[in-house]
């Protein structure tokens, strides 16, 4: 096997990092972020103290589903198939683009809801390689978007990014003086892609959980934007990772109250859709008919790409288990200085796993040495999942392999030396 | 069985922070308690090995650590560093089975001469901040300990960071982080000390971990002094 070499897996990403840890810009929109949230978060446990009892019976449901996911992917696609939906399953990204491609064609204008799903498999480069026009609708994909930056944050993917960027960004896409203040900008949003979600051909969303039983998806949000994508244009895409599949809709309720107060600080989110088919109508002479006001077709596109390998590892398949509330990266004092450098397609210590599983081992190497192995993740996560324990599984791998930082190799070598890390030759006082 | 205690000093107070174990030699022999060192002969306990994904050196140590330890007879092992302690206590036993002595983090170990210590201590009017170590705190469940240490002295102000114990902040200097990335380590120190403490009003943060006394104090903010626990309490004796 090749030495793996620092020019791609090390320096890019120190690069990276340095570059997060000096831009004030970006440390201010996270401070800000991380105080917000913080504060709501405490508020919302303190008005349900009857969460602490149900993220217990969440991760029970969780230990149960990833132990049968191959089976409730069955199930789902079964379920799907029955209300008149059309599932797939993609083992892989590849697959993921072809199922995507032969769907979409070309030429198509598509709304998007957030889906850090569609980000791991790159789904907008293909789809815009195929020459058709996205809009991320989600107010913080919008930003990014118009940026043509990267997602930061599972829950807020522009969360880097302070009202004073923002109002840059919104100037040069109306071609006037935005004000940097939060309410207008946010009424920027709402005006420019109010045309696009009825004129769009394709809505794409992700899911937060899935019941496999009905093969209902639930989407959970709070701007309302995701209504819009999986109800207004005549296609609905919903792209989701098997990890998000639970037996029953009873499971799945319980999941969906679990989630907001854990990603926003909110007691309950806006907006919960439940999916389950397509738009039908049996008015005219009980004969359904399929599209009534809401999508004609619906597909379900069920991703594994390394979802399956996690499954297998008793270590890593406690990663699965994630809801992706995201709260573990507002904690993490690591996240809080580097944000969105802190792992690669997913981030902190969860997304350290997470893209070591959908991108490769390589990708996170280098990000991996900046976690400081405090364990606060676990603490607050709703869960309680070992990510520490997971992250220095990894880091075992990888060192291994040879992604070992130099510095610690010369620690290794001054301990079994001198006796200790420091290079402190024995005898010197 | 040798009667003593061994005071496995951790090669960050060894070398790094002697002050550390200065204070802890000092306030061991106040009370009377017979100890040793293994001086040069004490070697590294593994932990940053294993945080840097080496563990196969790090079972190395682990044995040969276990055998000097066991071949001197000490029933008892006394430390200062959070590092050494959960390394020693809990990896060690996976490594090779059950320790044949008991180990001890200073903060428990002083706890214990709680007596002693009383008849001794002397009023310390100061406000202090206690910082939880990750290692110590969230990896051994040592919260009460330390804090249960100050308030035996006298006329001490014993505060709390907003966030404290299980949910505490990190020094930023575990895990090989400050090897590799110097300044994201003293950037999540300055975090740490900054906000949360200017609204305890302390000056003075008392650690129990010596990763975490170097790391706040290489941070370099103003007005503030880091110390450990043993040097608190030799302050109180008024020995120091």
């Amino acid at each position: 096997m090749a030495k793996p070499n620092k020019k791609e897996w090390l320096e890019p990403k120190r690069k990276e990092i340095m570059e997060w840890m000096s831009d004030e810009r970006r440390r201010t929109g996270i401070g800000r972020a991380v105080n917000a949230y913080t504060s709501a978060k405490e508020n919302a446990l303190k008005r349900l103290p009857e969460l602490e009892e149900m993220r217990k019976e969440v991760r029970a449901i969780k230990e149960r589903s990833i132990a049968e996911m191959d089976e409730l992917t069955k199930i789902t696609m079964d379920s799907v198939t029955e209300v008149k939906g059309i599932p797939y399953l993609a083992k892989d990204m590849c697959q993921a683009h072809s199922i995507f491609s032969s769907i979409v064609g070309e030429g198509k204008l598509i709304v998007k809801s957030k889906s850090l799903t569609s980000e791991e498999i790159l789904l907008n480069e293909m789809l815009e390689e195929n020459g058709n026009k996205i809009f991320e609708t989600d107010l913080g994909e919008f930003i990014i978007q118009l940026r043509h930056e990267k997602p930061t944050h599972v829950i807020n993917p522009s969360v880097h990014v302070p009202r004073e960027e923002v109002a840059l960004t919104f100037s040069k896409l109306l071609g006037h003086k935005v004000d940097p203040d939060i309410p207008g900008l946010v009424n920027v949003a709402r005006e420019y892609l109010r045309e696009k979600f009825c004129n769009a051909n394709i809505g794409i969303s992700g899911a937060n959980v899935v019941a496999a039983k009905t093969g209902t998806l639930f989407i959970i949000e709070n701007e309302g934007n995701a209504r819009f994508v999986s109800n207004a244009p005549p296609v609905h895409i919903c792209l989701t990772g098997i990890e998000k599949l639970v037996p029953s809709l009873a499971d799945a309720f319980k999941v969906v109250q679990v989630l907001p107060p854990y990603a926003t600080g909110v007691l309950m989110a806006a907006y919960v859709s439940l999916i389950t088919g397509p738009s039908k109508t049996a008015d005219i002479e009980k004969t359904i008919v399929y599209g009534a006001h809401g999508p004609k077709e619906l597909h379900v596109i069920l991703l594994d790409n390394g979802r399956s390998a996690m499954a297998k590892d008793p270590i890593f398949r406690e990663a699965l288990y994630c809801l992706r509330c995201g709260g573990c990266m507002y904690e993490c004092p690591v996240y809080q200085v580097i944000g969105g450098s802190f792992g690669n397609n997913y981030f902190g210590g969860i997304g350290i796993i997470w893209s070591a599983f959908t991108r490769g081992e390589a990708t996170v190497a280098a990000a991996i040495d900046a976690c400081t192995k405090c364990g606060r993740c676990k603490e607050v996560c709703p869960l309680e999942i070992d990510t520490p324990k997971m992250v220095e599984h990894l880091k075992q791998k990888l060192a291994k392999k040879g992604y070992i930082q130099s510095q610690h190799k010369k620690i290794r070598e001054s301990i079994n030396k001198n006796g200790n890390p420091f290079g402190i030759k024995k005898g010197i006082k | 069985m040798n009667g003593k205690a061994l005071y496995w000093m951790g090669c960050m107070s060894r070398l790094k922070v002697k002050s550390i174990s200065d204070s802890t030699m000092k306030l061991l022999r106040l009370l009377q308690i017979p100890f040793d060192t293994l001086g040069e002969e004490e070697g590294c306990c593994g932990s940053i090995l294993l945080r840097t994904g080496q563990i196969d050196d790090a079972k190395r140590l682990a044995i040969k650590n276990l055998a000097i330890i066991k071949s001197r007879g000490y029933d008892t092992v006394v430390m200062s560093c959070p590092g050494c302690f959960k390394t020693i206590s809990t990896e060690y036993a996976q490594f090779v089975g059950n320790l044949p002595f008991r180990v001890y983090h200073i903060s428990q170990f002083l706890l214990e001469k709680q007596d002693a210590l009383k008849r001794n201590l002397k009023p310390l009017p100061v406000r202090v901040v206690y910082h939880d170590p990750c290692h110590l705190g969230r990896s051994m469940g040592i919260y009460e300990e330390p804090r249960n240490l100050i308030k035996l002295i006298p006329n001490i102000e014993l505060v709390e960071f907003k966030q404290n114990r299980s949910k505490a902040l990190c020094c930023g200097s575990g895990g090989g982080v400050r090897s590799v990335f110097p300044e994201l380590s003293t950037e999540v120190a300055k975090n740490t000390m900054g906000g949360p403490l200017n609204a305890t009003g302390a000056h003075i943060i008392v650690t129990s971990c010596p990763f975490c006394n170097f790391n706040f104090k290489n941070a370099r903010m103003n007005d503030v002094e880091v110390i450990d626990l043993p040097e608190l309490i030799l302050r109180s004796w008024g020995a120091q």
